[in-house]
């Protein structure tokens, strides 16, 4: 029995024993990426302004919305938007780019999209950051609720992941991937409740088809916990967690199915 | 005598090479129409059918033309490809050195970049941090291991990555034509290091174009030819073919 345990536990043992090298790989990407640099790592955080600050204008001058405390809830679609398409995007030439390394020496390759991800979203933290210093501001209540962001917040992180993984080990064989996924991300933005309320779409098939969607589903959460100060309904929430099992399930089998023998063909 | 460190068991490696690579979708739907844009898949036999053992503390050459399938045959014994047919067994800590310096960041220090380097073979940061001024004296980089790496000369590139593997404590190591880095002292030193791992009882494999040098290191030796195994023996019998090779053509003229 202790050794059934123990054999179904070796794995985690494995990548708990490579942690510092998760470490090292974020540490390095972080200070590779804003050396150099005067601002440093607040460089990240230009663009993701700058987006922000044009819908604002756009939203608040052009196209006039009624919603009540409207920067608010566009700030906080679009912060956690950014982070899943800055990944997405960036998945398709992780195990391409990494290639001299995965061919020279051997190390659990998960590791590479996970150190990623953590690049990613510890830059991202800033943004976030951000977000909670102008809550108030903003017209945001502080409240209970929000004690559960982290709980969404790594659902949301590992429904990513699953597709990050999907997209990094296809990409090997699929050398356009990756631009049809920088225009479909595009449409997708547009496609999603981030800085138009669902309510805005009348027809009603077409709403119940994009609240199915896990991305009008996270926005959904996140825009329910910072901007309506309630808590997400438990349908939404069930819905988006199964669709995170989904997600790690497929990506998680391609890239232990395909990933072993993929290192040669990179 | 001790359990073998290494089983190869009639390990094959295939390449499957394509001449008309699919590898966009593109490709893929014009090649539904279009014959001439499908893929000529042409398999590769890198290793074909290999088998030995190398025993715990012992040293094995493997020997070969460029493109034998000597440097397939490392990477299969390190993990990094999976083996077409056949099993391959390791016992230890396995350290593979196919190429020096690997996954070192230009823009980071040398001494950043040992870190990261140990923590891709598996080491604790805190590990490292004991293991670091052991590292530094054998790289003899002395200050210039808080310059960034991408002011580092080949040479001295070379020397902090040998001085890292060879300071991981290998019980296996693995090591790919590295020792034709660096100035002639240093090669002396790497030579001698080892050695000196070798009598503390660390298995080696070893992969060279010299015979001088599979001789001085190794106690047997493979020869690879077309990714097959052509000859394997005694270190003692290369030298004797060597020389007799060397002797016999003076004789007969």
């Amino acid at each position: 029995m202790t050794a059934a345990i123990q054999s179904a536990l070796a794995p985690f043992q494995r990548w708990w024993s490579y942690r510092d090298l998760v470490r090292n790989l974020v540490a390095k990407e972080i200070k590779v990426r804003y050396q150099g640099a005067a601002l440093g790592f607040a460089w990240s955080l230009m663009n993701p302004l700058m987006i922000t600050l044009m819908y604002l204008v756009v939203f608040t001058y052009v196209f006039p919305s009624n919603l009540p405390h409207y920067p608010l809830f566009m700030v906080v679609g679009i912060i956690h938007w950014n982070l899943f398409s800055l990944l997405v995007m960036q998945s398709s030439e992780l195990l391409v780019g990494n290639a001299d390394l995965l061919k020279k020496i051997y190390f659990p390759r998960l590791l590479v999209p996970l150190s990623n991800l953590l690049v990613n979203a510890t830059l991202w933290l800033m943004a976030l950051g951000i977000l909670f210093a102008l809550y108030v501001p903003l017209g945001g209540h502080w409240h209970p609720g929000l004690l559960l962001y982290p709980f969404y917040l790594i659902l949301f992180l590992g429904f990513t992941f699953g597709i990050m993984l999907a997209l990094c080990v296809l990409y090997v064989d699929f050398r356009d991937l990756k631009h049809l996924v920088e225009v479909f991300i595009q449409l997708l933005f547009w496609a999603t409740p981030i800085i138009y309320p669902l309510s805005r779409i009348h027809h009603p098939l077409i709403q119940s088809l994009m609240k199915l969607s896990p991305f009008a589903e996270f926005s959904l959460i996140f825009q329910s916990l910072f901007w309506a100060d309630t808590l997400p309904s438990w349908k939404l929430s069930l819905g988006f967690a199964l669709w995170t099992a989904l997600s790690l399930a497929i990506g998680l089998t391609l890239f232990y199915r395909r990933g072993a023998r993929l290192i040669e063909r990179l | 005598m001790s359990e073998p460190a290494v089983i190869v068991e009639h390990v094959s490696k295939d390449f499957v090479l394509h001449h008309n690579a699919q590898d966009t979708l593109k490709k893929r739907f014009v090649g539904l129409f279009h014959k001439r844009w499908r893929p000529q898949p042409h398999i590769f036999h890198a290793v074909e059918d290999v088998s030995f053992t190398v025993a715990r503390g012992e040293a094995l050459g493997l020997m070969g033309h460029n493109g034998s399938g000597k440097s397939t045959l490392l990477s299969l014994i390190a993990g990094i490809y999976p083996p077409t047919a056949g099993r391959i067994l390791t016992r230890g800590r396995l350290v593979p050195m196919i190429a020096l310096g690997v996954g070192f960041s230009p823009e980071l220090t040398g001494e950043e970049n040992i870190y990261l380097n140990a923590s891709l073979f598996g080491l604790k940061n805190r590990e490292t941090r004991a293991l670091f001024p052991k590292i530094l004296e054998f790289s003899e980089l002395g200050d210039f291991i808080y310059e960034p790496v991408k002011n580092y000369s080949s040479g001295m590139y070379a020397r902090l990555g040998f001085s890292v593997a060879i300071h991981l404590d290998p019980e296996i190591l693995l090591a790919d034509e590295i020792l034709s880095v660096g100035d002639a002292d240093f090669q002396q030193k790497c030579l001698a290091r080892i050695e000196e791992m070798r009598n503390g009882g660390m298995t080696l494999l070893f992969v060279s174009h010299s015979q001088d040098q599979v001789a001085q290191f190794c106690d047997r030796y493979i020869r690879m030819e077309h990714g097959k195994m052509v000859a394997a023996g005694d270190v003692a019998n290369l030298i004797d073919s060597v020389q007799k090779q060397k002797v016999i053509p003076i004789q007969t003229t």
